[in-house]
């Protein structure tokens, strides 16, 4: 989980070698990637433009602009990082366009609630702070964790999110983009990044509970 | 009598994230590992928080059809 010390991202390799691919014309090569992106690119433009429609023209232009700029692309950052980078500038102008409020303008309301329902801890007495009800006792095997279904269940909690928080779990969690990377690319303070994480993972950790409570009972 | 944590488990949840991503000072790391090591509620919490992030870094969430469409048909003409 943590983002210091590793010396080459994750799939960063993967990623050079589909570039080389991409430069010679290999249309499996692009496909890859747009199916490894597109999905979050949407995700996080929707936080700024007012549609969908306008989030897949974002997408779609920021995807025929890596193809056009693949020749100057020199491979100082990953092609995920240097692709994200160009998608939240063209979001970012096209919702200044739409003069939509920028998702991170200001930390709101819902960005202030508590990640675990206050009741679930003991409210008074000397315990007061501590669980009254604690995290789910049901463990969860490997094969569940990486089955399809637990990750079209924590996508569409993702989708109820903040637009702010979609955007940050999105580009940290999902993608796996490291957080100076992050807090760059979208301008925000490192500070606003981390309780903006720790809001959506809350939720996030919340909805795989449900679920495995719910396979426990079924 | 029971000795009590330093941290309660409302104040673990809270720091978290803060813990996970390194941000804190270590006194306040110390204290937030003091209790992850005595509170097995905590622990489930935060296994199910790593569990949650392994899930999601091996989603696949594949592109709508008619955009990954448009796109190959961009390289195609880019390529003349």
């Amino acid at each position: 989980v943590a983002s210091q010390g590793e010396p080459r991202p994750e799939g960063a390799d993967e990623d050079a070698s589909l570039v080389r691919a991409l430069r010679s014309g290999d249309e499996g090569a692009f496909a890859t990637l747009i199916d490894r992106y597109s999905a979050t690119m949407l995700r996080v433009a929707r936080g700024y433009v007012a549609t969908q429609e306008a989030a897949e023209d974002v997408v779609q232009e920021t995807w025929l602009g890596v193809l056009r700029g693949l020749d100057t692309f020199e491979e100082r950052s990953t092609l995920k990082t240097w692709l994200f980078r160009i998608l939240v500038n063209r979001a970012r102008t096209r919702g200044e366009r739409e003069a939509r409020t920028r998702p991170f303008s200001a930390l709101s309301g819902a960005d202030a609630e508590p990640v675990v329902d206050p009741d679930r801890f003991e409210a008074s007495g000397r315990w007061a702070g501590f669980w009254s009800t604690p995290p789910s006792s049901h463990s969860m095997p490997e094969q569940r964790i990486l089955a399809r279904e637990a990750g079209a269940l924590l996508i569409a909690a993702i989708e109820h999110l903040p637009p702010s928080q979609q955007i940050v779990i999105s580009l940290r969690d999902v993608q796996g983009l490291d957080s100076n990377e992050v807090c760059e690319m979208l301008d925000i303070s490192e500070g606003n990044q981390r309780v903006l994480l720790h809001r959506a993972r809350g939720k996030v950790r919340a909805a795989l509970e449900g679920y495995i409570d719910a396979r426990e009972l079924s | 009598m029971i000795m009590q944590p330093s941290v309660r488990c409302e104040e673990f949840v809270a720091d978290v994230t803060n813990w996970m991503e390194g941000a804190l000072d270590a006194d306040q790391r110390s204290l937030i590992e003091e209790h992850l090591s005595i509170c097995p509620d905590c622990v489930r919490y935060v296994d199910q928080l790593r569990a949650a992030l392994t899930v999601l870094r091996a989603a696949s969430e594949p592109a709508p059809g008619p955009l990954r469409d448009a796109l190959l048909a961009a390289l195609r003409e880019s390529r003349g």
